[in-house]
């Protein structure tokens, strides 16, 4: 449950912001985020429509491998 | 296995453990990897894997789940609650938590939200309230932290492990420095690990070195998600909204400031003070769980999934038994998931492997 998913921002309308991965978008909150500078396209783990931390591009695409093999596999 | 996992299990494997180790993780995402990349089967034999408190569902008492179904069963209300997070987005491009969707949509119709997990889900909801919410959503919180069940274990002079994988997204929040008690007052060495093959592998090494050094400290092998601190923003409306209260851990009991409550100031959104007749104390049946389910065992890696004499014969994510084969959390779904078919139980009256 507490598995977070990286996505990357692509636009930002006060805390709430839009973002995506694989081709899916969601609106995501970026209130436990306020100390961050964030911008579009900048990637972010959310967990439970909540951005918890920004992360870098690299980092985002390696958990994306991880959730790859995990959703191959259909656990 | 890409290739620096393969790096990082080949300096692992020449590291020589000349002891049994055996190392708890308290996640269920880290057991969800482990099992998933087959860790255990490449590790060297001595160096077992035990999966330990990491579940919230698992743990969630039955007289929260009991009240969250009465609510939905005897009010005029909307009940909302936490489902499969990792699949939610491939699956469905909809916001999670949807509660505030919801009560917004209908304002005239209340909507509890039965929030039930670790610090990494409780803090967002915590940050919910911190927001603002309108007059009609409540919630029903069930939070937990985690480190208390890990001292819990700690403090029972038989913890059954030797070393420690420390959650990583539990860390984002609250900070690696929650888990400084387990090598400073247990000596017992740590790491905090993300969610890859590799970060898991690198936690692994980093305590079996630990170990093999004689010296013993907390690694953040997660530096990338897990600062210094944690998550400070996150952690001052956790502070704002919730206080840390005694709470009841299904199987296990009451563990003392364990669990997470509403303060007095957000009691308007607090469905146990709306709601007040629901709460059952003659539903907290510590200890209690379905006959012949050992959860509570599996939960404080007492046993593995398949030392349970009902996995896979009666216990079947098909058809449940128990807590930890429902929640895709729980180590007996996972290890299911994950293929592991053969009950153990019976080997076990010849000589257990975990302690
Ligand atoms: S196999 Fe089923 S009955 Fe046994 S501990 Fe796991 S969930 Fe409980």
């Amino acid at each position: 449950m507490c598995l977070a998913v990286p996505m990357k921002i692509t636009n930002i309308d006060g805390f709430q912001c839009t973002c995506e991965a694989k081709g899916i978008e969601r609106e995501v909150s970026l209130f436990m985020l306020q100390h961050e500078k964030l911008e579009r396209g900048d990637h972010i783990l959310v967990h439970v429509g909540y951005a918890i931390q920004k992360v870098s591009e690299q980092d985002a695409a390696d958990s994306w491998a991880l959730f790859d093999e995990v959703l191959a596999a259909d656990i | 296995m890409s290739h620096s996992a393969a790096e990082r299990l080949k300096s692992l494997r020449a590291l020589r453990v000349d002891r049994p180790v055996r190392i708890m993780n308290v996640c269920g995402g880290h057991e969800r990897s482990i099992s998933i990349a087959g860790l255990r089967a490449i590790l060297p034999d001595n160096v077992e894997l035990v999966p330990g408190p990491g579940c919230p569902v698992c743990i969630c008492p039955e007289e929260d789940v009991y009240e969250a179904i009465q609510l939905a069963l005897h009010e005029d209300i909307t009940l909302v609650a936490f489902g499969d997070m990792l699949r939610v987005p491939v699956n469905s491009p909809k916001r999670e938590p949807r509660s505030l969707e919801q009560a917004k949509a209908d304002p005239a119709r209340l909507v509890v939200f039965f929030a039930a997990g670790f610090e990494t889900t409780t803090a967002p909801v915590a940050a919910m309230l911190a927001e603002g919410v309108p007059d009609n959503l409540l919630v029903l919180l069930s939070g937990r932290l985690t480190w208390p069940a890990v001292a819990l274990l700690l403090d029972s002079g038989t913890p059954g492990f030797d070393a420690l994988i420390a959650p990583g997204h539990v860390s984002t929040i609250m900070g690696p420095e929650e888990w400084e008690f387990v090598v400073d007052k247990h000596d017992i060495p740590a790491a905090v690990a993300g969610f890859t093959p590799e970060s898991l592998l690198a936690a692994m090494y980093s305590v079996l070195r630990q170990l093999g050094e004689n010296r013993h400290f907390l690694d953040n092998c997660y530096p990338e998600v897990v600062r210094p601190g944690g998550n400070l923003e996150a952690r001052r409306q956790l502070d704002q909204v919730m206080n840390v209260v005694d709470a009841n851990w299904r199987g296990i009991g009451i563990i003392p400031k364990s669990g997470f409550a509403l303060r007095e100031a957000y009691a308007a959104h607090d469905a146990r003070e709306r709601f007040r007749s629901y709460a059952d104390e003659s539903r907290k049946r510590v200890g209690e769980m379905p006959p012949g389910c050992d959860c509570a065992k599996v939960v404080l890696g007492k046993i593995y999934p398949n030392q349970c004499r009902l996995y896979g014969a009666a216990c079947t994510p098909r058809k449940p038994i128990g807590p930890c084969m429902v929640s895709d959390e729980g180590a007996c779904r996972i290890w299911w998931s994950a293929g592991y078919r053969d009950n153990e139980w019976e080997g076990r009256k010849k000589g257990s492997a975990v302690g």
